[in-house]
């Protein structure tokens, strides 16, 4: 899961690079927080649990936008 | 630094451009080289003429259809007049003509750095289709035809969209059979049989450029993949990429043909597999943008020609990007004037 995630070149304001394929992509605050998250090597429980501590969002919430958001990431081959 | 005089055809920068401005301008930034640039031009508009920052001088060549012996001819004039030492063909059609007058051109003292006649024709699509497997790269389904019925037959198959091919030049993509028996015909018309039908693969075009040394192995290479082409295909924006498996079959390439001189693989990357879909037996349009990032090619290229040391690493960072634009010079018409009347500027 970590391999592509690890090649990914990633910038304070949300812009992702693949230097393997040459995509680019952006994200906001949160999924760039949640790259960096799965960047560590953290598992999604934990970052969903961290992720209620961190920003203003009541559980459920956390949970859709960060199942949507891994998603996503595997959409994009990502993950 | 003695003056090194270096001929570059190509220099046709137009929408559909030739590789020698980037050339040019590639062997003009070298500090280890300087170079009096010769444009060889087949029309008296070529842009490059034009560019006297850049072009010293230039010529108008017999085409490289006509007799071998009337371009050499005009070839051995221009190094009469200049002191010509080193030429570097950038253009598909004259390279057969310079591979068999290599020898000739060596005699009069003219260097060049090409592919033999050898590696020259493993670029046929038939060719490549033994090739690409050996270096652990796929070739999408292809069949090769060589009557009305065999295409039809082959798209059934296939399906569409398709590429109909032929065997070293020109690739039309076709919808329909009405289209596709058109780029059959103009296809046999022009280059003769076979003809060759290949599936339509999805994914990102990567290409790789680079010089082999003729040994098997590499005077540096690069790869890139396309973020915006033109109408016609052309690259105009572009992203250096760090692919390995992509590079590593492009050094057994170089390997297992010994390749010598400038080439260009041109690949489709999907998520499971690379395709191999042409090789280029010279530098791409694009070419600056391997010396932009860090890698002079084409500065590499004409030292090996010379015999002189040259650089063989491929350092250079992902992420460099590239984009092209375009320009306006006004001029008066005195250039113009004696490029039509004397065949040179």
């Amino acid at each position: 899961m970590m391999n592509k995630l690890a090649r990914l070149a990633i910038n304070d304001e949300g812009f992702i690079f693949d230097p393997v394929t040459g995509n680019s992509f952006t994200t906001n605050r949160v999924g760039l927080w949640i790259l960096k998250q799965l960047k560590e090597g953290k598992e999604p429980m934990q970052i969903w649990q961290e992720m209620t501590a961190r920003f203003e969002v009541d559980p459920e919430t956390a949970e859709r936008d960060l199942t949507d958001f891994i998603g996503q990431l595997r959409t994009y081959k990502l993950l | 630094m003695e003056e090194l005089v270096v001929a570059v055809s190509g220099i046709n920068a137009v929408d559909n451009p030739g590789p020698g401005i980037g050339v040019i301008r590639s062997l003009k930034e070298d500090p280890g080289l300087r170079v009096k640039a010769i444009g060889l031009a087949y029309d008296a508009m070529e842009p490059g003429i034009y560019l006297d920052w850049l072009v010293d001088r230039s010529f108008i060549m017999p085409y490289p259809s006509s007799e071998e012996e009337d371009y050499l001819a005009r070839l051995f004039y221009i190094q009469d007049v200049t002191g010509l030492n080193v030429i570097v063909p950038t253009l598909d059609a004259e390279l057969p003509l310079f591979i068999k007058g290599a020898e000739e051109l060596a005699a009069r003292g003219l260097k060049t750095f090409l592919p033999t006649w050898e590696q020259f024709e493993l670029r046929s699509k038939q060719r490549l289709i033994e090739l690409a497997s050996e270096l652990g790269l796929s070739i999408p389904p292809t069949e090769i035809v060589s009557s009305y019925q065999d295409l039809w037959r082959a798209l059934d198959r296939i399906g569409f969209p398709a590429m109909v091919k032929g065997l070293f030049y020109k690739a039309y993509r076709v919808h329909t059979y009405p289209e596709a028996e058109g780029a059959f015909h103009k296809i046999v018309e022009e280059w003769g049989y076979p003809v060759l039908v290949q599936k339509v693969v999805q994914g990102e075009e990567v290409n790789v450029v680079g010089v082999g040394d003729g040994e098997g192995g590499s005077l540096g290479m690069m790869a890139i993949k396309k973020l915006w082409i033109t109408s016609l295909g052309k690259i105009w924006t572009g992203v250096t990429i760090k692919n390995e498996a992509l590079l590593e079959a492009t050094s057994k390439f170089l390997e297992k043909s010994s390749w010598r001189g400038a080439f260009e693989l041109e690949c489709i990357a999907t998520e499971e597999r690379i395709y191999l879909i042409e090789i280029n037996p010279r530098f791409p349009a694009w070419i600056y943008f391997a010396t932009g990032a860090g890698l002079n090619l084409p500065a590499r290229l004409v030292k090996a020609a010379l015999g002189l040391p040259v650089k063989r690493d491929s350092s250079y960072e992902a992420g460099r990007l590239y984009i092209r634009y375009t320009y306006d010079i006004v001029t008066d018409m005195e250039t113009f004037q004696h490029v039509v009347t004397r065949g040179e500027s």
